[in-house]
C-alpha cells in the first residue's frame, strides 16, 4: 500500500506548488517579496536520504521533466537540477549523523542551492535582470522562511512514512 | 576522500548533460509554439492541476467572503455615497452609447477597435519558480483562445496569451521583465496622450509608460487605457493610474509610472478578450516595422 503512497505524495506536492505560488508575490511595506514553493525537492531529499538514492533520482528526472514542460517551457533545467540536488544531498548526509534535524537543515541548504543555481540560469538566458543582492533580499530569504515552515511541519511526517516503506521492503 | 564517480557513471553523466544542453537550446529557440508531446503533457498535467486549483480557489473565495462580510458596514456607507453619482453616470453612458452607435451607422463603420468578445477562464496555476510572470488558464484553442489575445480581470488588463495548447493556455503578465512585452496605451482627455508600456519596476510595483511626447502635460492621477492601436489589444481596457511623471534617460520624451489597476497577486478568474477587428501578429509597437519589412520583400 505504502509502495504507491510514496510516488503519489510526490505528485500531490508537484500539483500543490503552483497553487501556493498563486499567493506570491507578497507585498510588505511597499516592497515585494517572492516566495517560491520548493516542496517537491524537499520530499525528494527525504527519499534520497532515508530510502533510496536511485529512486529519488528517477523521481527527480520525471518530475523535473514535467515541471519543465508544463511551467518553464525550456526542457532540461529542472530535469537536470532535481537529480543533481538529490545526488549532492546523499553525498553530504554521509558525512553527518542522519538525525531528523540534520536532514531538515540539509534540505534547507539544498533549497538555497537550488534557488541560487536557478538564479544563475535565469540570468544567463536573460529571464531576469535583478542583481544578486536584490535576489538575496527579495527572493532567497523569503523563500527560505516559507520553505522552512513547510519543512518543519512535514519533515517528521515524511520521515515516518518513508521509514515505514523501508521496513515493509526489508520485511518482505 | 571518497571517489565521486566511477568511470561508467561519469560517461552517463556527460551524455546526460550533453542531451540536456541540446534540449535547452532547442526549446529556448521557439517558445511561442509547443510541439505535440509538449502539448499533450501540458493538457494532461493541466487537467490534474485543475483538480487541485479549483478547491483552492473555493477555499480562498470563502475566506474572502468572510472578510467581505466583516467589512460590510463600512463599505455599504461608502457605496451609498457613491450610488447617486453612479446612476447619473450610467444614464449618461447609455445615452452616449446610443449616440455613438447612431453616428457609427451614419458613417457606415461597424467594426470598432473597442469591440471584443470575452472568454471566461479560471487560473489554474502560476509558474512556481517565478522568474517569468506566467499563469496558466483552463481555456485553450478549443474554446477559441489564440496567441496574443489580451487577458484581463474585472479591474483591468493583466497580460496576454503567449502559448496555446488545445485545452490550456499560458498567459504572460504585464509585470514581466520581458522587454519585448509592450502595450500601446493612451491617456484619454481633450488631447489623447499616446505612449507605450515598456517594462515594470519591481521595487515600486509599478508599470513604466515610455515615449510620451514631451509637449503633453501628463498629470498624476490620470487614467491610462489600452489604445488598441498596437493591433493586438482591444481599445479601452483599463491599465492603471499615473503616479509619477519624469523625463526619460535621453530627456527627449516623458516617462510615467503607472500603478496597475489589476492586482497581479491573487488571480483566480480572468477574461480573455477576443478582439473583433483584425488582429495582427507580433508585439505592440513592433508590428508596423515587421509588416513594412514583409511588404518590401
Amino acid at each position: 500500500m505504502i509502495r504507491f503512497i510514496i510516488p503519489l505524495i510526490a505528485v500531490v506536492l508537484f500539483f500543490l506548488e503552483p497553487v501556493f505560488s498563486l499567493f506570491s508575490p507578497v507585498t510588505i511595506a511597499d516592497s515585494q517579496y517572492t516566495l517560491v514553493p520548493r516542496f517537491v525537492i524537499v520530499y525528494l531529499i527525504f527519499i534520497a536520504v532515508y530510502y533510496s538514492r536511485q529512486r529519488a533520482i528517477i523521481y527527480g528526472i520525471v518530475l523535473g521533466l514535467l515541471y519543465d514542460m508544463y511551467h518553464i517551457d525550456i526542457i532540461g533545467v529542472y530535469t537536470f537540477l532535481y537529480p543533481v540536488i538529490c545526488y549532492l544531498a546523499t553525498l553530504m548526509i554521509r558525512q553527518v549523523h542522519r538525525h531528523i534535524f540534520t536532514v531538515m537543515f540539509l534540505s534547507l541548504i539544498m533549497i538555497a542551492l537550488l534557488e541560487i543555481l536557478s538564479y544563475f540560469f535565469a540570468s544567463l538566458i536573460a529571464l531576469t535582470a535583478i542583481g544578486f543582492e536584490e535576489f538575496l533580499v527579495s527572493r532567497l530569504s523569503p523563500t527560505m522562511i516559507a520553505n522552512s515552515i513547510f519543512v518543519s511541519m512535514f519533515g517528521y511526517f515524511f520521515k515516518q512514512l518513508i521509514d515505514k516503506r523501508g521496513l515493509e521492503k526489508t520485511g518482505l | 576522500m571518497p571517489r565521486f564517480f566511477s568511470n561508467k557513471r561519469l560517461i552517463l553523466l556527460l551524455v546526460g548533460v550533453i542531451v540536456l544542453v541540446a534540449l535547452i537550446s532547442f526549446t529556448l529557440k521557439d517558445r511561442q509554439n509547443a510541439t505535440l508531446p509538449e502539448q499533450i503533457v501540458k493538457d494532461v498535467v493541466g487537467f490534474g492541476q485543475s483538480l487541485f486549483s479549483k478547491p483552492a480557489h473555493f477555499l480562498t473565495g470563502t475566506l474572502d467572503k468572510i472578510d467581505g462580510i466583516l467589512n460590510t458596514y463600512e463599505e455599504n456607507k461608502h457605496l451609498k455615497a457613491r450610488l447617486k453619482e453612479y446612476a447619473s453616470t450610467q444614464a449618461e453612458l447609455a445615452d452616449l452609447r446610443a449616440d455613438n452607435e447612431k453616428l457609427r451607422q451614419i458613417i457606415g463603420k461597424e467594426e470598432s477597435l473597442r469591440d471584443y468578445s470575452p472568454i471566461h477562464a479560471t487560473v489554474i496555476s502560476r509558474n512556481p519558480d517565478q522568474w517569468e510572470e506566467k499563469i496558466i488558464i483552463d481555456k485553450g484553442e478549443v474554446e477559441g483562445v489564440k496567441l496574443n489575445m489580451a487577458v484581463m480581470t474585472s479591474s483591468g488588463l493583466i497580460g496576454k496569451v503567449v502559448l496555446v495548447t488545445p485545452f490550456r493556455s499560458t498567459v504572460e503578465l504585464l509585470s514581466t521583465e520581458n522587454r519585448n512585452f509592450r502595450v500601446a496605451v493612451v491617456i484619454p482627455g481633450k488631447e489623447s496622450i499616446f505612449g507605450l508600456i515598456e517594462g515594470y519596476d519591481r521595487t515600486r510595483g509599478e508599470l513604466i509608460m515610455k515615449r510620451i511626447d514631451s509637449d503633453f502635460d501628463v498629470k498624476e492621477g490620470q487614467l491610462v487605457q489600452s489604445s488598441g492601436l498596437g493591433g493586438i489589444f482591444p481599445k479601452g481596457l483599463v491599465i492603471g493610474e499615473v503616479t509619477e511623471v519624469s523625463t526619460d534617460d535621453f530627456g527627449l520624451t516623458k516617462l510615467a509610472y503607472i500603478r496597475p489597476a489589476a492586482d497581479f497577486g491573487m488571480l483566480d478568474h480572468v477574461m480573455v478578450a477576443k478582439r473583433s477587428s483584425v488582429i495582427v501578429s507580433g508585439t505592440d509597437g513592433e508590428v508596423a516595422e515587421e509588416e513594412e519589412g514583409e511588404d518590401g520583400s
